[in-house]
């Protein structure tokens, strides 16, 4: 954020100068998939809205620029589950748990998400 | 590719079945297999927003906020028929002068005759002219026609493309192959959530005759966004 002017927000790029586009189109991986299906069917149920998304995605400030679109997207509708009180912490983790266990993997794989809710 | 849209549009009710048969299946009619159900192979092990994303979607099935259901059509919805719907939409435009006239007027409007229900406030659809040409891009995120493209691919969400499109979309047209006289304005249309753009290309000759079905196969998601045009084969 720091030479960013202050209402600018790190999604806000429009105007600035960049690499060459890359015209490949990458598609999505299956997990990209269903965690669009979720928030398609939440948003298309009024359950969260497009904006408060928008809003908890904004909000990530520096992580913005180092998470991948699904990552982002994740990150902020886990905000929004939060803040409604749809989901709470400690459900949250405790699911984590369950699901790692059950594709085997080691609780030590770190994630920017994971630093930041440890701050 | 494009020449196997339709071909794939068709299958779709056999594909639908045969889906529900698997649903069907000894061992998924309890609501413990729901997951397991849509497994497929995997590289590697699951990203912490992977685990995060399903830890998400399982506690929200199980509160009964949404079901694995819901979840699943929603991305063979995403699959199988957004994709499509833009081409038939502009096809018809290119058909139909009046559907044209109205879908210039009143995008929402035009598409619900058509039976698609789009989920933005508004649709503006943007006519290419042979002195005007028109992009789309969404400079904050990725906002995009999806009731009618399906996805964005990823060179739209990307910071390049978000960046650069504004002021000079000539150079990124040229990265996408295409390359405007100097005389064809070109103007860029920034989206938002509430507000998605379509292009209207322009027809090109060669496809006097062509019915609506020929047409969409040209018509591809490039083309509705801008960043090609479509061109008539022989």
């Amino acid at each position: 954020m720091s030479d960013q002017p202050m209402n600018k927000g790190p999604h806000d790029v429009g105007g600035e100068s960049a690499a060459a586009v890359d015209t490949i189109d990458h598609g999505m991986s299956f997990w990209e998939k269903q965690a669009n299906g979720l928030r398609s069917v939440l948003s298309g149920q009024r359950i969260v809205r497009i904006d408060e998304l928008r809003r908890a995605a904004e909000d990530l400030g520096n992580q913005y620029s180092m998470l991948a679109y699904f990552e982002r997207t994740t990150s902020a509708l886990r905000t929004v589950l939060l803040e409604k009180g749809l989901i709470t912490e400690s459900e949250l983790r405790a699911k984590m748990d369950e699901i790692r266990k059950r594709f085997n993997v080691p609780d030590e794989m770190e994630s920017p998400l994971k630093n930041a809710s440890q701050k | 590719m494009s020449g196997t849209k339709f071909d794939f549009y068709a299958r779709k009710q056999s594909a639908h079945a045969h889906d529900h048969d698997h649903g069907h299946s000894p061992g998924s009619d309890h609501a413990g297999d729901a997951h397991t159900a849509i497994e497929v192979p995997r590289e590697g092990p699951p990203s912490e927003f992977e685990i995060m994303s399903r830890a998400m979607q399982e506690i929200l099935e199980a509160k009964g906020v949404i079901t694995a259901d819901q979840v699943r059509s929603r991305m063979e919805q995403f699959e199988e028929d957004l994709p499509y719907r833009g081409s038939r939409v502009v096809a018809r435009a290119w058909l139909d002068p009046e559907f044209k006239q109205r879908l210039l007027e009143d995008g929402k409007a035009a598409c619900a005759e058509m039976g698609i229900d789009l989920e933005a406030d508004r649709l503006i659809a943007v006519e290419n002219t042979p002195a005007v040409h028109n992009l789309i891009v969404c400079t904050l995120c990725s906002c995009y026609p999806r009731s009618l493209l399906g996805m964005p691919p990823s060179w739209y969400k990307s910071r390049n493309y978000r960046s650069r499109v504004v002021f000079e979309p000539r150079a990124v047209l040229r990265e996408f192959g295409t390359v405007l006289p100097d005389r064809v304005t070109v103007r860029v249309h920034d989206s938002n959530a509430d507000m998605r753009y379509l292009v209207i290309p322009l027809r090109p000759a060669g496809t006097e005759g062509w019915d609506e079905e020929r047409l969409a196969e040209i018509l591809t998601r490039d083309t509705l966004v801008g960043v090609t045009t479509p061109s008539g084969r022989r």
